[in-house]
């Protein structure tokens, strides 16, 4: 038995020498998830889809670093990225682009301002149904729907086309800070028509003709997607990175496994329990990197937290609750991710017009920045002043210093590890001044649809932005919005007439006392989104902003960060704040 | 093989239809009963894109209608397109990930089974001596560990410690350590099979009879003793097959091997409705098909048995 042990030991490291070490000549092996659902560049929605279709299509702007490292919007398939110009009657924005010369698609035909006139329109249709089609929302004559799924602009087209081959001309429904982002945002690459009329054409590295750095040379499903570089591409001679090998795994003990023997270069997830351990070995290599997208807990607004109550009492006892978790803990001891603790809902990484951070201008209190004080040494106080408040409304036993007769809720969230050691912290913590909170958790499809229609008193939530402008964080809360899991103008809270919103010190003639959700909220949302101004834009999300957290319906708990671990021989990677993976320009030592 | 036999397999192959046609309905029925849906995602599309997509894909019809549709589909084959990953046919994601499990189960299933009675038999020959109790520990050992534990210990040791193996299933070497992982439990548990129905049947009369009539030891352990104590093995042999086919999804995730278990399970929590209907036949077919063979092996190896 024994020497048979060590005859099989020996035939595996004669059959296999190093083979688990990865080869400088097959490229560089990196991995960010599982199988993508799709790399359709108008079906994806996922951040590691981005990633590969960025590597594979060229819009007309891209992310790049300029040459002190610093992340930059530049240029690709365009030659420039024009100015707008704007009707002064309609207010309306037309940009127009003129193509590079020498434009082609990796099996050597030309790209043209066609292509993208149809792959913006095939995005934004109805009958594709992409996660994203409401990133086109902006360009005049988008498709608008009513609840009911009635066309409202039905004899309106997507405001876009090809002057001749290669001048692209789109008018968008009024100004906005972020359009060249949204220019280098895979929903907005260019598809052809021929090569699109297939559905299955994502799924095959041979009907798979791109126009970007790379093409698809190999694609085991589940297991590997091999890049290799596009020789058709205007660009190829910068490209330093001939080869890129992304694995597809979803388990970040295989993950690490891999990273840790050589293999894999990047990986794009690690196991919780192993991170501080991996913080101390691995010093270099272990990265954290900022995420826009908050982390947070969200109300029911139809909850009855007190019975006979007003609505404004309500959001009083949600905020007081709010003030009860101490945001430093959650993240030193349960996330442990290097995440930022959050007092407002926009998330870290957004930016006002004049390049400060949105964040840091939220609130309107003194002395610390968003809407509560989320600083290691205010928890106390915090918590204390959250009892107070709670005092006017419950019956509060000064003995056991708890409250006797909170009603009894439920924390809804779905199976993982991580929102579970979150959700025990938030129900000790409330345990502490008397509140019974129990947990519940649900598969994630079944807990989606239970958020989404209201049938919980308080879940766990969290946003990541698509784009760097706070409207993503805000128009998600409209009546209609098919996100707006708070509930707000729904049931209940649809007839209550509470808020107000007085815009005419901004040349508005709004000025609402009194007002539902609708009335109110909805009509900022519209507001903002027709503003040209941008610094009038910028101020009037903000108070969109101060008007979602006075409903205390929102409580962040902390701003995302997402992690990873690359090797020190790799140079020349980036990441966008999006989350994005450039590895194009990489060079392996 | 006589009449009765093969009318016996004919009853067992309708008798096999039948029950894939109750797990399909059941499956079908219980799978749109459950909350959820599968063009729910964090950022809802519009409703109006969301009805156009279930009108694409025939989910806007009755569900009783749905179900027939599916029914005339599955007789033809045809799985549908996945909802989820899509452009993919269900079919050819299906045969994807078969493939690999395939070659994982297999490869698996026969070192389980070589090694299972090699070592099961060794052991029953040497009963209480230390070849034995060392068999018996380890197997123990073996049969307890649950596969999770035992194939993230070999990926650290292997993959991490040693550097011998890599740590992902794209290539054939990569499929060594899921393929071992697998194989150690069915395997352990051959070897305790084997050993104890080789102890009965070494002990019975006919085993004396040979032994009296001068029969040499090799020809009474391989001629008459491992033939008769292999019945109960062959009962085990079928669904595990099946199981270590179908049951791999801990060692594929462990090991980012891309076999069906994966596929299955993603396909659930997608609501990927074809998917889960295609997956879950091929399974059911599996299992069912194994479970006919072991019985029919079972008569082929002891000729007493009788089928009816």
């Amino acid at each position: 038995m024994k020497k048979f042990l060590v005859l099989f030991l020996a035939l595996i490291m004669v059959v296999l020498p190093l083979s688990a070490c990865g080869d400088k000549n097959d490229g560089l092996s990196v991995c960010l998830s599982s199988e993508p659902d799709t790399l359709d560049p108008a079906l994806n929605s996922a951040v590691d889809g981005a990633t590969l279709i960025s590597h594979l299509f060229s819009g007309l702007a891209k992310w790049a670093q300029d040459e002190n490292g610093k992340l930059v919007i530049v240029p690709d398939a365009a030659k420039e990225l024009v100015e707008g110009v704007v009707d002064a009657t309609t207010g309306k924005v037309t940009y127009t682009y003129t193509l590079r010369d020498g434009l082609k698609w990796s099996d050597g035909k030309d790209v043209t301002a066609a292509d993208f006139v149809f792959a913006w329109k095939r995005a934004s249709s109805e009958e594709l149904g992409a996660d994203y089609a409401y990133m086109f929302e902006v360009v005049d004559g988008c498709p608008r729907y009513d609840d009911a799924g009635k066309r409202l602009n039905p004899n309106e087209e997507l405001n876009v086309e090809a002057v001749d081959a290669k001048t692209l001309k789109v008018t968008l429904a009024n100004a906005i800070s972020y359009w060249n982002e949204l220019l280098a945002f895979p929903t907005y690459f260019p598809v052809r028509e021929d090569v699109v009329s297939k559905e299955s054409w994502a799924t095959k590295p041979k009907t798979y003709i791109c126009n970007g750095p790379y093409t698809i040379s190999k694609w085991k499903h589940n297991s590997v997607i091999v890049l290799k570089k596009n020789k058709n591409y205007i660009d190829a001679d910068k490209i330093t990175m001939d080869r890129i090998n992304f694995y597809l795994s979803d388990d970040a003990n295989n993950m690490l496994a891999n990273f840790k023997n050589g293999t894999w270069k990047l990986i794009d997830d690690v196991p919780t329990a192993e991170i501080a351990a991996l913080k101390t070995q691995y010093p270099n290599e272990f990265k954290v990197a900022g995420q826009i997208g908050t982390y947070y807990v969200c109300w029911n607004i139809n909850e009855d937290i007190l019975p006979n109550g007003t609505e404004e009492q309500r959001a009083e006892i949600r905020n007081a609750i709010s003030l009860l978790f101490d945001r430093n803990h959650i993240v030193d001891a349960i996330a442990q991710g290097g995440q930022v603790p959050a007092s407002s809902f926009v998330a870290m990484g957004m930016t006002n017009p004049d390049g400060t951070e949105f964040y840091k201008t939220a609130g309107h209190n003194d002395g610390f920045i968003g809407y509560y004080d989320v600083s290691a040494t205010a928890y106390e106080s915090n918590f204390a002043a959250a009892v107070e408040t709670l005092k006017k409304y419950y019956t509060y036993d000064a003995t056991t210093g708890k409250f006797t007769n909170f009603p009894t809720m439920t924390y809804l969230y779905n199976t993982s590890e991580g929102h579970k050691a979150i959700g025990e912290y938030l129900q000790a913590q409330l345990a502490k001044i008397g509140i019974t909170m129990n947990l519940e958790n649900q598969e994630w499809n079944t807990f989606l649809n239970t958020r989404k229609d209201g049938h919980y008193s308080i879940a766990r939530n969290g946003w990541l932005a698509d784009y760097n402008d706070p409207i993503c964080f805000l128009d998600m809360w409209t009546t209609s919005s098919g996100n707006n899991d708070v509930q707000f103008g729904k049931g209940a809270h649809a007839g209550a007439a509470i808020y107000s919103l007085d815009l005419t010190a901004l040349g508005y003639n709004i000025n609402v006392t009194n007002g539902t959700w609708a009335q109110t909220y909805d009509v900022l949302i519209a507001t903002i989104k027709s503003c040209t101004d941008n610094t009038k834009r910028y101020q009037l999300m903000h108070i969109a902003e101060d008007m979602l957290m006075s409903t205390g319906c929102i409580c962040p708990l902390y701003y995302y960060t997402d992690l990873y671990m690359i090797s020190d021989k790799v140079e020349g990677f980036y990441s966008n704040p999006l989350g994005y993976k450039y590895f194009m320009y990489c060079t392996v030592k | 093989m006589n009449s009765k036999t093969l009318l016996y397999i004919l009853k067992r192959i309708l008798l096999a239809i039948l029950t894939i046609w109750i797990v399909i309905t059941i499956t079908f029925f219980v799978m749109h009963a459950i909350p959820g849906g599968p063009f729910l995602s964090e950022k809802a599309i519009t409703p109006s894109a969301q009805a156009a997509l279930e009108a694409k894909y025939g989910l806007d019809k009755p569900l009783a209608q749905q179900y027939f549709t599916y029914l005339k589909d599955v007789l033809r084959f045809d799985f549908g397109p996945s909802l989820k990953m899509r452009g993919q046919m269900v079919t050819d994601i299906i045969i994807d990930g078969l493939k690999t499990s395939a070659v994982l189960g297999l490869v698996g299933a026969v070192l389980a089974g070589v090694f299972g009675i090699v070592l099961g038999s060794v052991a029953a020959l040497r009963r209480n001596k230390l070849v034995d109790k060392i068999i018996m520990v380890v197997t123990t050992a073996f049969v307890s560990m649950p596969s999770f534990i035992m194939g993230s210990l070999l990926l650290v040791l292997f993959t991490v410690t040693w550097m011998i193996l890599p740590a992902n299933g794209t290539t054939w070497q990569g499929l060594i350590l899921p393929i071992i992982t697998l194989s150690l439990y069915p395997m352990a548990y051959i070897t305790r099979l084997t050993r104890s129905s080789m102890l009965d049947v070494l002990g019975q009369d006919y085993i004396r009879t040979a032994k009296a009539k001068g029969v040499s030891p090799v020809k009474i352990i391989f001629g008459h003793a491992l033939k008769n104590s292999l019945i109960p093995v062959i009962t085990y042999f079928g669904p595990m097959l099946a199981y270590i086919v179908t049951g791999s999804l801990v060692v594929e995730k462990i090991f980012a091997v891309p076999g069906i278990g994966r596929a299955f399970i993603n396909s659930i929590t997608n609501r990927d409705y074809p998917m889960v209907m295609g997956t879950t036949i091929v399974l059911a077919v599996l299992i069912v098909v194994m479970n006919l063979v072991s019985d029919i092996l079972y008569k082929v190896v002891d000729p007493r048995i009788n089928l009816e």
